[in-house]
């Protein structure tokens, strides 16, 4: 599945050994755990807007010390070990040490720094998002070849107002996530007309996700 | 880590990557026995998986003389299991973490391995692990070595080139 030559760019030049005294445990129970998460990341793309939590059990994830600002959300983390695997090359916006040892870990994922190659990506801050057409959008035979992005917030039921509307969603759904910049609406706006192609994103805020496929349209008052 | 642990260990004993070589070649019950013995009855100590015991398949690759094109033989079971040790109440002290790839699909016999190779870098256990758990085990393999070559030998020919005289 992967080719040697995508193994070897992956590969970047900061990769280091991982520090196993400190890595996070990863899920008690794997097999069950991330089909619970799966789950649940399924149910909130099929019901964009829709506040799904992720009660998955991670030992340990809250010992790294380490501040609540630099903190991956345990959504995002639970998400990213239950999807990520070998084949997909995962990128993180900044380093996360934690995350990063845990990824190459328990699911052997590679770590890159190219957004196009980039299968899952971890967006911390969302105030700098990089252009959403960085990104890979799929090709019109193989649209699930898209970028999926995980996007933190700071609330997903605080902020202004927005109306989504799309397949999931019976009429309309008002959605409140604070902090995504409106250049975010914007962009993602310009990429419908690509259909099938696009990409998806989860809003990650602590132990909770909402989903947003490529066919929402979005409103933003 | 391994490296620290291992300036107290007795001269000349085994590095990791030779104990967790006759760890590897060594079968469950024996492993549990040595272990036993290296523990003198206590309890092992607790520890935490970090990979819990897993079955799954490798590809064993070889290669025909030393300059033949490296060819799939076969693939093979391997059980693997990572483990770290918890750290005692008010010892700073970075917690030892074992681990155990096996041919095969005995899940006890990585758990014990890695125990082992946890308790094998910690400076409590690893004077009595190596007396009493390694070299018992790397003589018994040694032996069953010796045996095999002794028995190979008797069935030695020697093959000679008759030499003309003229």
């Amino acid at each position: 599945m992967l080719p040697d030559k995508l193994s070897n760019n992956l590969r970047g030049p900061d990769v280091t050994s991982i520090d196993l005294a400190t890595l996070t445990p990863g899920f008690n129970d794997t097999v069950h755990d991330s089909q619970g998460v799966f789950r649940a990341l399924l149910d909130a793309l099929s019901r964009p807007g829709k506040i799904v939590s992720i009660d998955a059990v991670l030992p340990g994830l809250e010992q790294d010390g380490s501040t609540a600002e630099a903190h991956v959300p345990m959504a995002a983390f639970a998400a990213l070990l239950a999807l990520a695997d070998y084949s997909t090359p995962v990128l993180l916006q900044h380093e996360h040490r934690g995350l990063s040892d845990a990824l190459r870990f328990h699911t052997g994922a590679p770590l890159t720094h190219d957004h196009a190659q980039a299968v899952f990506a971890y967006l911390h801050d969302a105030q700098s998002l990089p252009p959403l057409d960085a990104f890979s959008l799929g090709d019109p035979e193989t649209p699930e070849s898209a970028a999926m992005l995980f996007i933190r917030v700071d609330s997903l039921d605080d902020g202004p107002p927005m109306t989504w509307r799309g397949p999931g969603i019976r009429d309309s759904h008002a959605v409140h996530i604070t902090g995504v910049p409106a250049s975010f609406w914007h962009e993602r706006a310009l990429l419908a007309s690509q259909f099938p192609c696009g990409i998806d994103c989860y809003f990650v805020h602590g132990g909770s996700v909402i989903g947003l496929p490529r066919t929402t349209r979005v409103e933003v008052a | 880590m391994s490296t620290a642990a291992q300036t107290s260990a007795p001269s000349g004993a085994a590095t990791r990557r030779e104990w967790l070589a006759i760890l590897a070649r060594t079968p469950r019950a024996s492993m549990k026995d040595a272990l036993d013995t290296a523990l003198n009855g206590a309890p092992p100590p607790e520890f935490d998986w970090l990979r819990a015991p897993d079955i799954g398949l490798a590809m064993v690759r070889g290669r025909v003389g030393g300059s033949g094109d490296a060819f799939n033989l076969g693939e093979v079971t391997v059980t693997r299991a990572t483990l770290r040790l918890r750290a005692r109440e008010g010892r700073a002290v970075v917690p030892a973490v074992g681990i155990a790839v096996h041919m095969g699909r005995d899940k006890e016999r990585a758990t014990l391995a890695a125990l082992a190779d946890a308790l094998l870098q910690t400076p409590a256990f690893e004077a009595r692990m190596h007396e009493y758990l390694l070299a018992p085990l790397a003589a018994r393999i040694a032996e069953n070595r010796a045996q095999k070559q002794a028995r190979a030998a008797g069935t030695k020919v020697e093959f000679f080139t008759m030499v003309r005289g003229d």
